[in-house]
């Protein structure tokens, strides 16, 4: 078992950690989201956390074209991993800060395998112009329901959180990111322990935000963890 | 991006960006002399040097104006006496390549790397584009990292090799490499005070032509005898060990593919790793390919390792089975991935896939007939789509709508080409708007409209410009003006009155240049000032002659950066339903990613969280509705 791992864990993810280990050397999970929305932040705090946590972590980032609002992805792979991409049908977990981008990667989602996903839709432009232009106004922009409808083909695990409205009760609408790995901490084989992934948003975000990210930290993981029944 | 691992001094373990790394191994490597152009995927090199510049104070960088002068000037600190580095995209090492062949020829003195990223996907070129050529015919040796560690232990031996054998040396990445973050077992941080040299002490002839060309060329062949001798003993070259008559050999990251398709089959096949990629270590190749009846080459793009191993196999063991590209069971388009490379060793080995990854993906692109695309698309507040608003309009009251022809070129309003403009009759690469136009204006009845954003005017624009005022073209020319390199990430350029470390630098005068330089007409827009903008651009087009319509508000992305540093809030705009008619001008045509239409009532409505408040929607609306949600509209 890697370093760090024996600090006691008060998530509810610690009971089922060695079972995890013991069948499966790499857990994947892919981070999507639109530009702009903190998913570099998001990877740099589960990779603190799993490093801290004497775990090994590899990762494909797609960096590069610095516009916002495009769709945008992160491969992220801790224990053994031996490359950066993450193949077909094999993510144990799906991050998506808005359910279109939780769709659009969902090939990379093994069958049972999580989706945490962000309830709030930011429609694509192009979409927009389809539904202003419908003079008859029959072109509806796509819902959330449908999607995780989509979603539930390949998964009955999907937890659909209000990360928006989660992060202004925790004190700042900024730290969504905060909730979304809160849930994720929730999951019943997710492999960082819980504690340290706490301390490494607290190390990461900015100062001023810390007790506000601490708390939907815990929004987010009490909200995964009821949807998950963990 | 965070620095703290690159600026630390202990040795130890850290989670490193690959590009992060290689900055830290140049460090490491008491570089002291760094010049690049940004360019995707090596931008984070640039931003990590100019960031920990002023931390350190030993070294100098300058952010370039192109990767030519960049290659330039750390091959000219090279000659005197000071390590040096480079870093560029694979279209930027096209731009810097005539510089490469003759300072092979010339040899440098000391260490001097350049790494250049291929794209292998154009995920952000113009092209998809095999690095690992350049090596041969210039004879340039070339290396190639899989790892974020191997790419940092391979920057710490390139400065080695280059200062052994008086060469440059090539880094050859591909994004997957690049952008890959993994763990990084760092050294020990020993830094030296930066110390200029005399001529006199460090002299020595960089001179290429004719007669002593021909001897520069002899010695060089030596020099590349020696490097064949080095790279053959090179641990960067190895192979994870099985038994077994079929083997595989690859390079790069298809090499990690490589490695995790065999454990998805649970199978251990003989694996030669390349990271010598010119010279190759052939005699590693052919003891290699002898012990073997299969061969299977992983590599991405061309067939380059392939060729050669076909050659190498030739005398090593002509009846070796090669499975490659020419074999037709690997393809030269786009990257690889895992399900790719098990695809094909688990066909030659007969054996059924670990995952139906044909079924997943079919199952997964039923379910996304429902999904929206989401393209890339100008930044909420981005000026660009004010000018290109203003300059559509132009062309509608003058009634040339389709007797132009718009020459586009390499930045942000590439994505002029996308929807909702779907406008750009070419783009090819860094300044080639204004040469294409000397070509069009000569063969072309239509008017003839070049843009270039303020980066590549300086990058590759200038002679084309040069070229056009000289001849008397009648062309328009719009120069995009947004005060920095914005697509690669906000980096300062000549436009800017700072360069690399935030240190002071000299702005050039745009107008100014342009005035000398002799253009007909120079007119200066303010593309917030949207329909103010139309009549200026109208005239600038029926100006005949050389005219150039500057385009001039800061990158909306670098703005915000601004006025969080000045702490100025961004103030959002609200649409006013009351006055707003349903025109839809803020969403035909203009698709800002904050503006989404209200399926209530049908009015347009702004996530203020994700505006800008540029104001650009209220200019384009014909009864003004959307204003500043505090009531401070100014336009």
């Amino acid at each position: 078992m890697p370093a760090g791992l024996s600090d006691k864990c008060p998530c509810a993810c610690r009971r089922h950690y060695d079972e995890v280990i013991r069948v499966k050397d790499t857990y994947n999970i892919m981070f999507c989201g639109v530009g702009g929305q903190g998913l570099m932040l998001l990877s740099a705090i589960l990779g603190k956390a799993a490093v801290d946590s004497g775990m090994e972590v590899m990762t494909g980032e797609q960096h590069g074209l610095s516009q916002r609002s495009g769709s945008i992805y992160v491969h992220f792979r801790v224990g053994k991993p031996l490359s950066p991409l993450i193949p077909y049908g094999r993510a144990d977990l799906i991050i998506a800060m808005e359910p279109n981008e939780a769709l659009r990667y969902i090939e990379y989602l093994k069958d049972g395998g999580v989706v945490i996903m962000s309830s709030r839709v930011m429609p694509p432009p192009g979409e927009t112009g389809a539904v202003a232009g419908d003079k008859e106004r029959k072109t509806k922009y796509v819902k959330v329901d449908e999607i995780v409808q989509k979603i539930k083909t390949v998964t009955n695990k999907v937890v659909l959180l209000d990360s928006l409205q989660l992060a202004v009760k925790a004190g700042n609408p900024r730290a969504e990111n905060s909730v979304l790995v809160g849930a994720a901490c929730a999951c019943p084989d997710f492999p960082i322990p819980g504690e340290a992934v706490r301390k490494a948003v607290l190390a990461l975000v900015p100062k001023k935000t810390v007790e506000a990210n601490s708390k939907a930290f815990d929004l987010g993981k009490e909200s995964g963890g009821s949807c998950l029944g963990t | 991006m965070t620095v703290d691992d690159i600026m630390r001094t202990d040795k130890g373990p850290a989670l490193m960006l690959a590009n992060e790394a290689i900055v830290r191994g140049a460090l490491e490597s008491d570089v002291k002399v760094v010049s690049c152009y940004p360019g995707s995927p090596t931008a984070e090199v640039l931003d990590a040097f100019s960031e920990v510049l002023q931390h350190f104070g030993d070294y100098k960088m300058h952010i370039a104006a192109n990767e030519k002068v960049a290659l330039e000037t750390i091959a000219g600190a090279s000659m005197a006496g000071l390590r040096s580095f480079s870093s560029m995209k694979s279209v930027g090492m096209n731009v810097a390549s005539d510089a490469m062949f003759s300072i092979a020829y010339t040899g440098l003195k000391a260490g001097c790397l350049c790494l250049v990223a291929d794209d292998p996907h154009a995920h952000s070129s113009q092209t998809e584009q095999d690095g690992r050529w350049y090596g041969e015919p210039a004879y340039v040796p070339v290396i190639e990292p899989s790892t974020a560690q191997e790419a940092y232990d391979m920057t710490k031996w390139a400065f080695e090799v280059s200062e052994k054998y008086k060469t440059l040396v090539m880094m050859r990445t591909t994004t997957r490499v690049n952008h890959q973050r993994g763990m990084v077992k760092l050294g020990e941080l020993r830094r030296t005070p930066f110390k200029k040299n005399k001529w006199a002490d460090v002299r020595a002839p960089y001179f290429t032509v004719g007669a002593t060309a021909r001897a520069l060329k002899a010695k060089l062949l030596k020099k590349i005898e020696g490097l064949k001798v080095e790279f053959e003993e090179s641990n960067f070259n190895w192979v994870d060990e099985a038994e077994g008559k079929i083997g595989i050999i690859a390079d790069g990251v298809s090499y990690l593919h490589s490695r995790e398709a065999m454990q998805n089959l649970g199978v251990k096949l003989p694996l030669l790793k390349i990271g010598t990629i010119y010279p190759l270590p052939e005699k590693k190749i052919a003891a290699f390919l002898k012990r073997l009846d299969t061969v299977i080459i992983v590599e991405e793009l061309t067939p380059y390792l392939e060729l050669h191993v076909t050659a190498i196999a030739k005398d090593a063991n002509p009846k070796v089975r090669i499975v490659g590209k020419r074999s037709g069971d690997f393809s030269e388009m786009l990257e690889y991935n895992v399900p790719i490379v098990e695809t094909v060793i688990a066909k030659i080995l007969k054996k059924p896939l670990s995952l139906d990854y044909d079924a997943v993906l079919k199952r997964a692109e039923g379910l996304k007939s429902i999904l929206p695309e989401r393209n890339p698309i100008f930044c909420a507040g981005c000026p660009h789509r004010g000018t290109l608003w203003a300059f559509r309009q132009a062309l509608s009251r003058l009634r040339i709508r389709d007797k132009i022809v718009y020459n586009n070129d390499i930045g942000c309003y590439s994505m002029a080409y996308l929807s909702p403009n779907n406008f750009s009759d070419s783009m090819l690469s860094m300044g080639s708007s204004v040469g294409l136009s000397a070509g069009m204006e000569l063969a072309l009845e239509d008017k003839v409209i070049a843009t270039v954003g303020d980066s590549t005017l300086y990058h590759a624009a200038l002679p084309g410009i040069v070229n056009l005022i000289h001849h008397n073209s009648n062309v328009t020319l719009f120069v995009l003006d947004n005060a920095v390199t914005a697509m690669t990430g906000q980096q300062y350029n000549p436009n800017s009155p700072l360069n690399a470390g935030e240190l002071p630098a000299k702005k050039i005068d745009m107008e100014k240049m342009f005035e000398a330089l002799g253009a007909d007409k120079v007119t200066v827009i303010d593309p917030y000032h949207t329909r103010d903008c139309v009549k200026p651009i109208m005239d600038a087009i029926q100006t005949k002659g050389f005219s150039v319509i500057i385009s001039r508000r800061e990158c909306a992305l670098y703005g915000d950066r601004l006025r969080k540093e000045r702490n100025e809030p961004i103030v959002p705009s609200v649409n006013d339903k009351s006055a707003c008619r349903s025109i839809y001008n803020c969403v035909r045509e203009f698709y800002c990613p904050a503006i989404t239409v209200d399926e209530l009532d049908h009015k347009m409505l702004i996530q203020t969280d994700l505006c800008d408040g540029c104001l650009e929607c209220r200019q384009v609306c014909p009864t003004s509705a959307p204003a500043h949600v505090d009531g401070t509209t100014t336009r």
